[in-house]
């Protein structure tokens, strides 16, 4: 069994190991707590790292291949929704304001599982596009949008006045922390080139892995603190942050293949396409849709889509993309 | 010394509500303000302050009291129904009237 070989192997990794020790210091009452600074320096340095590293790689690429498949992955992102907020709404029952923001959530995208995924190619030796950090940084804010646009649409409905206006959520969405450190790297990154690179390295390569392992660590509290709300978003959800990553994972697959990219690359589109946000995307929702139920939308993807995706997800997306390139 | 009668407004509120409560600040004419991140608990669960989403602020802004009643009423009547906070007055007596 590939798959199960391919999950081991994931599983074992530090980072991943981190993280199920930060479950279990949550689930045990442990009181260990990282610090809200040294959780939006690490934010800081992997989104940095990250990005920088992408707009290296897309210096070296030229943009002439990188523009399609990001086009692409960027129509991704911005379609999810619109098949999610149904199934949320009408399959789910869920609250139309509810719906539209665990649906723009899951259209955007979550960096720490893109990074985790590049890690666990990187650790088996599966090459990859170095560029697929563009595509990280093209769908972070399209879901985010439409799902805000969605959720006003079923305020008016309803009949509920909002007057945070859409313009807080395009702000937010262009903005925001996560957002603007991954695109502003990337142009550093992309101005600079292989020469910069050589400058940076030492910092934002070599400690790299360490310092994933640390930010996962401090991830499993937060998502183990959670694991009590699993209660309250009930059983439609618990199966919703489970398998529609996979349905979207797949699909980012497939149209990672359809765009051109190899096996690795389709696999990284997979990862984003099921991935989850928790930083961008609830940031610009408490602002643009305060009547959104936080405790829902971050419970789904902060308790059981990002655990699964890290530690079962990336796996099972490289295994949709073997069997697809057969 | 001289000390003259004000109203210390205190907003406890989710870490999101900061900018919304700033704003109505502005529009209520309030001089200045301090807040400071806080951790606790209330209605909204644990808030343990690990990251922006669950952190909340503590707000302190001293008024006169016409201007503390009219930014009372704007955020029960905004605020309340968007986000996980409270508000109380209370009497406090200031030195340098003018600056409030």
């Amino acid at each position: 069994m590939e798959i199960l070989t391919a999950i081991q192997a994931n599983l074992l990794s530090p980072a991943v190991l981190f993280f199920v020790l930060g479950l279990v210091a949550a689930l045990t009452k442990s009181d260990l707590k990282f610090p809200e600074p040294l959780y939006v320096g690490l934010t800081i340095y992997l989104l940095i790292a990250i990005g920088f590293k992408g707009g290296v790689a897309i210096s070296e690429a030229g943009l002439a291949k990188v523009w399609f498949p990001a086009l692409a992955a960027m129509v991704l992102g911005a379609l999810i929704p619109l098949w999610t907020y149904p199934l949320l709404r009408f399959g789910g029952k869920l609250p139309g304001v509810d719906a539209a923001a665990i649906a723009a959530h899951y259209g955007s995208v979550s960096a720490v599982t893109f990074i985790a995924a590049t890690n666990y190619l990187k650790a088996i030796d599966q090459p990859y596009e170095s560029y697929a950090t563009a595509f990280l940084a093209v769908m972070e804010a399209p879901a985010i949008l439409v799902g805000v646009v969605l959720g006003k649409m079923a305020l008016k409905k309803t009949g509920e006045s909002s007057n945070a206006s859409l313009r807080t959520a395009v702000h937010e969405a262009l903005f925001g922390r996560s957002i603007f450190l991954l695109v502003g790297a990337l142009v550093v990154g992309f101005l600079c080139g292989e020469p910069g690179m050589k400058k940076v390295e030492p910092f934002f390569v070599t400690p790299f892995q360490g310092v994933l392992a640390l930010f996962l660590l401090e991830m499993g509290v937060v998502a183990g603190r959670r694991v009590g709300d699993l209660r309250k978003v009930g059983p439609f959800l618990l199966g919703f942050g489970i398998l529609v990553p996979i349905v979207n994972g797949a699909l980012g697959v497939l149209l990672g293949k359809l765009t051109g990219l190899e096996l690795g690359g389709a696999t990284l589109l997979g990862v984003l396409a099921s991935s989850a946000s928790y930083i961008a995307a609830p940031a610009a929702i408490r602002m643009s849709l305060p009547e959104a139920n936080p405790t829902l939308y971050l419970t789904s993807s902060l308790a059981i889509t990002f655990p699964f995706n890290i530690t079962l997800g990336i796996p099972i997306y490289l295994e949709v993309a073997r069997v697809l390139y057969r | 010394m001289n000390t003259h009668p004000m109203k210390l407004v205190t907003i406890v509120c989710e870490a999101y509500a900061l900018e919304p409560v700033k704003k109505l600040l502005r529009e209520v004419g309030a001089q200045g303000w301090t807040h400071f991140t806080v951790e606790g608990a209330g209605a909204g669960g644990e808030r343990t302050g690990e990251m922006k989403e669950f952190a909340n602020v503590q707000i302190e802004i001293v008024l006169q009291p016409t201007a503390a009643q009219a930014l009372l009423a704007r955020v029960e009547g905004e605020l309340f129904p968007r986000y996980g906070m409270i508000a109380f007055e209370s009497d406090v007596r200031v030195m340098r009237s003018g600056k409030f």
